[in-house]
């Protein structure tokens, strides 16, 4: 009979039955995961931020249009790469504690304090929450933009790429960036990054979001640029009404009829 | 029980495959590194700066996982702030290096991190700790560590001397970064170097097309140019 | 006492109206009955020294010691309650030790008089704790060179040169007071610190008392050690002999 004590501390019996279904021959199931495109540049007056829209899982496309540019604050976001989970909540989870940070410093929380708190908790799980992150944005002590890997830790540079088109992407920041550039340049180059890994890299693909943050404003640019639009097909390929010969024609009503018998007694008085 | 490699690192992560060191001199120090970060065969950051302030008159030089000794020196850098607040003076190397050396040993099984403490302070002058994989603890005029440092130990022990001055100093440092950086693969991109003294810190930076150059190589089956050859050896012949 | 019967004298956890914590003057009463201690902080060293009442003559001498050490370079002299006394040291011996694990380094005094003025104020703040009755004096000869510090009951703690508590407390004060401690070398202190207790002990109330004497210094190696016995009987024959020509 199985006892209905419960004994103190962790309860492993979950690992157990993971263990046999998986020899069993039925693998864990996949997470999401974001084979992806995501960057960040500095230019003269704040950071531009950029992502494609493509969520995979393994080999099929899950989303063609998602997005992994994720609020912080107002003027602080975080592009996400890995496990599409982990980014989510991460980024969510972190944001709601810069929002309380906020309020009870009564001051603009700095990028710092997120990265700080994004690094801390990586490299509380060791790796195992699979998120790697670019943040960006803009606070009291200027523009900061940093590159956040899943094992907590961190780099901060002018110019960052991550995730599956990281390469791509980093070849065309490499030839193209320049310090100083302007607002137009910097978003040009960005789009151009994120082109770079939408078309040579397999994991990315879909649109560009880019997201432009200045002291002053934050501006999101939601599929800003969309190469990739299913365009009419150029001819029809249904099939005409009537082509399949029919023997029998039934129709059904679908509406249920039901009587109703009271048994004893009236029905309540609801007067 | 299966034996724990301390080299292995966890799959994906962050390496500083690095080239690090720390040399004492008559007044103060010099630490230096190079600045590549790497994922895999990756260089995930080309101007990386490993030479982390722990406090005022203290740094360290980080090689092994970047997560890890990023983790640990913030920790550190933190309880040396609670001990000047309390103690009301700044801390000793010696105190800044144990910190780092008794949380490396503590949780030796969970990290790969090699540093090198270094800095100045009141009690002895200028010093450098070594904090090797295991979470030991050496005193040492001169200390290299990372990946890079292996193929720079008989020029080290060849070079150093006791009694040199700056500048000397930082030539040493700079020389043996550079020596170490064009036969590791992993280390490589610039150098970055800081001179502790009692006065503050200088941070020196070389560009990586400004390093010391030795021998480069020769091209050796070029060389084969018009070596005659011998009349005595006839063509075979040939039916 | 005029704060008899109106029941702020309770509890340390209550303020009489006028801004008072009974229960810590009543600590520091206990203080006050107790036999005088004394610590000298000299040129190379420090002295601790200590009147110990001997209510009995058939207490072992050399029991229940008021003198303890701390760590390898600090030493503490209680006078009030001397349980309380054992358990401040003990306190005193964790935070050294911990302070030894965390840093490998050997603590400063201020820093583990810090952290007992700390503890000890912990127990003027509850209802349910009484606070020690006691006064430490702490010596050492750290980093810094020689230092001595006193915790009070309240949990305050100051610097001095020469400290005295306990019973005789005022007029080792002045004593000390005449002294050029800055130029006493820590041997010569150990005769001072003898004859200021012999001084100070009142012969007409109590009959028998024990001298208790130790040193930090260059002689004992910068380490916490009883004064040695040749320098202790020299010091206690010239600490009666001047206390005889003093009468005179």
């Amino acid at each position: 009979m199985a006892s209905v004590f419960s004994p103190p501390g962790f309860d492993f019996s979950n690992q157990l039955r993971n263990n046999f279904i998986a020899e069993k021959g039925l693998p864990l199931p996949k997470a999401t995961s974001t084979g992806t495109t995501i960057v960040g540049c500095l230019f003269e007056d704040g950071i531009v931020l950029g992502a494609d829209t493509r969520a995979t899982e393994g080999p099929i496309v899950a989303d063609k249009n998602c997005e992994k540019i994720h609020y912080i604050t107002e003027s602080i976001r975080c592009c996400g790469a890995g496990t599409a989970a982990d980014t989510e909540f991460t980024t969510a989870l972190i944001s709601s504690n810069m929002e309380l940070h906020g309020l009870s410093t009564g001051r603009k929380p700095r990028v710092v304090t997120a990265m700080t708190m994004l690094k801390q908790m990586l490299f509380r799980y060791q790796g195992h929450v699979g998120a790697a992150l670019v943040l960006g944005g803009v606070d009291a002590t200027g523009p900061h933009l940093f590159t956040i890997h899943p094992h907590g830790s961190t780099d901060k540079l002018p110019y960052v790429t991550m995730g599956s088109g990281s390469l791509a992407a980093m070849a065309v920041f490499e030839c193209g960036w320049k310090p100083n550039m302007t607002r137009a340049a910097a978003l040009q180059l960005v789009k151009d990054a994120i082109a770079a890994g939408i078309f040579n890299d397999l994991g990315s693909g879909s649109n560009i979001d880019a997201c432009i943050i200045t002291a002053a404003h934050t501006e999101m640019l939601r599929n800003v640029e969309m190469p990739n639009v299913r365009v009419q097909k150029e001819r029809q390929y249904g099939f005409r009404r009537g082509t399949t010969a029919w023997k029998t024609e039934n129709v059904r009503s679908l509406v249920v009829s039901e009587e109703i018998t009271l048994i004893g007694g009236d029905e309540m008085d609801t007067t | 029980m299966e034996r724990i490699d301390f080299q292995q690192l966890k799959a994906g992560e962050v390496n500083l495959g690095t080239s690090i060191m720390a040399v004492q001199f008559s007044n103060g120090v010099v630490i230096g590194a190079d600045s590549r970060t790497t994922t895999g065969s990756y260089i995930a950051n080309r101007v990386t700066d490993k030479l982390t302030h722990v406090h005022d008159r203290v740094y360290c030089c980080r090689s092994g996982s970047a997560a890890d000794t990023q983790a640990v020196a913030d920790i550190v850098h933190y309880n040396l702030q609670l001990y000047s607040q309390s103690a009301g003076s700044p801390p000793t190397v010696h105190t800044a290096a144990s910190l780092f050396q008794k949380i490396c040993y503590e949780n030796k099984d969970g990290l790969s991190a090699g540093i090198i403490v270094a800095g100045w302070d009141k009690e002895i002058g200028p010093s450098v700790y070594n904090i090797p994989l295991g979470g030991g603890l050496f005193r040492q005029p001169w200390a290299i560590g990372g990946s890079g440092s292996t193929y720079v130990y008989g020029y080290c022990d060849a070079t150093y001397q006791e009694g040199w001055g700056r500048d000397e100093t930082v030539n040493f440092v700079k020389n043996t970064l550079s020596l170490a950086m064009s036969r590791d693969g992993s280390s490589g991109g610039v150098i970055r170097m800081c001179v502790i003294t009692e006065a503050g810190v200088e941070r020196l930076f070389i560009p990586g097309n400004e390093l010391p150059k030795f021998w480069q190589g020769t091209e050796v089956l070029s060389a084969l140019k018009s070596k005659a050859l011998d009349p005595q050896v006839v063509p075979m012949a040939v039916e | 006492m005029t704060s008899i019967g109106t029941g702020y004298d309770l509890s340390a956890s209550t303020y009489s109206p006028d801004g008072r914590i009974f229960q810590v003057e009543y600590a520091n009463k206990a203080v006050e009955n107790s036999g005088t201690a004394i610590g000298l902080k000299v040129k190379d060293g420090v002295v601790l020294a200590v009147e110990k009442l001997v209510h009995s003559k058939l207490l072992v001498p050399g029991a229940n010691r008021r003198i303890q050490t701390v760590d390898r370079h600090i030493g503490l002299a209680t006078a009030g309650l001397p349980a309380d006394g054992r358990t401040v040291a003990n306190r005193a011996r964790d935070e050294a030790a911990n302070h030894r694990d965390t840093y490998r380094s050997p603590p400063p005094l201020k820093t583990i008089a810090d952290r007992l003025g700390h503890f000890v104020q912990m127990y003027t703040l509850y209802s349910s704790v009484r606070p020690f009755g006691i006064s430490t004096i702490l010596g050492a000869v750290d980093k810094d060179g020689p230092a001595l510090y006193v915790i009070e009951p309240s949990g305050v703690f100051y610097g001095y040169h020469g400290a005295a508590v306990g019973k005789g407390r005022q007029l080792a004060k002045t004593e000390l007071e005449k002294l050029k401690l800055s130029e006493l070398t820590a041997r010569e202190a150990v005769m001072e610190a003898a004859r200021i207790i012999y001084l100070v002990h009142e012969d007409a109330k109590e009959k028998e008392f024990e001298l208790e004497m130790s040193w930090i210094g260059p002689e004992s190696n910068g380490h916490h050690v009883a004064v040695p016995k040749d320098l202790f009987d020299a010091a206690e024959a010239s600490a009666r002999e001047a206390l005889v020509s003093g009468l005179e």
